[in-house]
């Protein structure tokens, strides 16, 4: 089991701009870094990390991460995988809709007040995500 | 440089950490969605990055703009190391440093001065989008 | 020795360029015999954000430590340029008006802000910090500010 003091999460969200899932990826993850696991969740901003980021390249060479896709071609998982080699965990967004027979938004932004309960849905599932990795699951 | 096509790709970081990468995001759902709907294609920076075969034929084929939110250029580094060439590039930090009075608020969904000053971005867009497209200017 | 110390907090990696002086603000100074030049700490610059404006002081200036030399501002803060030594704005940097972000950029290098004809440079010198020891002041810094975020 890892120790848990010791470490932190890196959140990999898509943020993809074509679709709504994308949108939602993006709120998703920042709920979790800002108010369900601020304390054990850091950033990592996939075009910066892609782009050659040090700060995210380093964090992500030493700190398990969770990739968050809003589809299932998986961007931010196979750029993880290029870059910092598998994630600890990878979650789509249109498979966590299907799990749970939710409708997903339709529009990219300005996300309804129903999108928004959407957004939370995807997060908790982040959350325990995080949790598991903390935990040293799988 | 390319062709017109009468299209144009934008393409925004979408960067997480940093309001500037929302409004970068918002900006180009501005001029895809509003101020030029029938001209832009919006994809998914890292759906390109990881060398989507339709996303990559999209920006080969037609120009392609990119906006980051800060000089670190991540949308534009990623698109030109993939072999892209890149029609025009703009930093929305330079948006709010052009229109001090709105400033915006807000990292993953800006808020109202943020979508303002998205909006007047688009608008001073639009004349590029339109020759970048071989449109005459509306 | 390596040109920097650094340390890193979650993600972010902070640096303090060996060499240099630096005062209690976080901005730093290097000493070129009775000339020095400032910038700001690569650890300030981080936790305000991005530069978005700034604004000098006209050359010729007299400034003395601890009070505000011109001010910078980011989407986060609007913070002063806090003056390390006594002395006159003999150069301010020309990159800066075009560029401010040079200072999120390169902090230390192209990012520097003025150039200060020194006036007593003896006693400035004993007031600031070496790199060691801002290093320490910045890490306590660095937990006061980011906490477990
Ligand atoms: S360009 Fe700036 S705002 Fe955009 S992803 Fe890169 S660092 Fe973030």
């Amino acid at each position: 089991m890892m120790d848990k003091a010791l470490i932190k999460v890196g959140i990999v969200s898509c943020s993809g701009e074509e679709l709504p899932e994308g949108t939602l990826s993006r709120l998703a993850c920042r709920k979790v870094l800002d108010e369900l696991k601020p304390g054990t969740t850091v950033t990592i901003c996939l075009p910066l990390f892609i782009a050659g980021g040090e700060e995210e390249r380093n964090f992500t060479a030493k700190f398990p991460t969770i990739t968050v896709d809003g589809c299932k071609k998986r961007c931010a998982q196979r750029s993880t995988e290029a870059l910092s080699g598998k994630p600890a965990k990878s979650i789509v967004i249109t498979e966590i809709m299907h799990e749970k027979q939710i409708t997903p938004p339709v529009r990219r932004r300005n996300l309804t007040e129903q999108d928004k309960i959407v957004v939370q849905v995807v997060a908790e599932e982040l959350a325990k995500a995080v949790d598991d990795v903390l935990e040293g699951g799988e | 440089m390319k062709k017109p096509t009468g299209k144009v790709v934008v393409i925004p970081c979408s960067g997480i950490g940093k309001v500037y990468g929302a409004l970068a995001r918002e900006t180009a759902y501005e001029l895809a969605e509003r101020v030029r709907p029938d001209t832009i294609l919006l994809t998914c920076l890292p759906l390109v990055v990881v060398g989507d075969e339709q996303a990559k034929q999209l920006v080969t084929e037609n120009p392609v703009i990119t906006i980051d939110g800060c000089p670190m250029k991540c949308a534009h580094k990623s698109v030109e190391s993939h072999g892209i060439e890149v029609a025009q590039s703009y930093q929305s930090i330079s948006f709010y440093v052009a229109h001090k009075d709105l400033k915006p608020e807000g990292v993953t969904e800006l808020d109202e001065t943020g979508r303002k000053l998205a909006a007047v971005a688009a608008d001073e867009l639009a004349a590029v989008v339109d020759s970048l497209a071989g449109k005459e200017p509306k | 020795m390596s040109e920097f110390l650094e340390t890193t907090h979650d993600k972010f990696v902070f640096r303090v360029k060996t060499g240099l002086y630096y005062s209690r603000d976080d901005f730093w100074v290097e000493i070129q015999g009775d000339q020095a030049v400032m910038g700001v700490s690569d650890f300030l610059q981080k936790v305000r954000g991005d530069v978005a404006f700034l604004e000098t002081m006209p050359m010729a200036t007299e400034i003395r430590p601890g009070e505000e030399a011109g001010t910078i501002e980011t989407i986060k803060a609007t913070y002063g340029i806090i003056a390390p030594v006594t002395g006159k704005i003999i150069e301010i940097n020309p990159e800066m008006e075009s560029s401010p972000y040079l200072i999120n950029q390169d902090p230390y290098g192209t990012g520097w802000i003025y150039r200060i004809q020194l006036h007593d440079r003896v006693r400035d010198q004993a007031e600031l910090l070496n790199a060691e020891s801002y290093m320490a002041l910045m890490q306590e810094k660095i937990v006061q500010e980011m906490g477990n975020k």
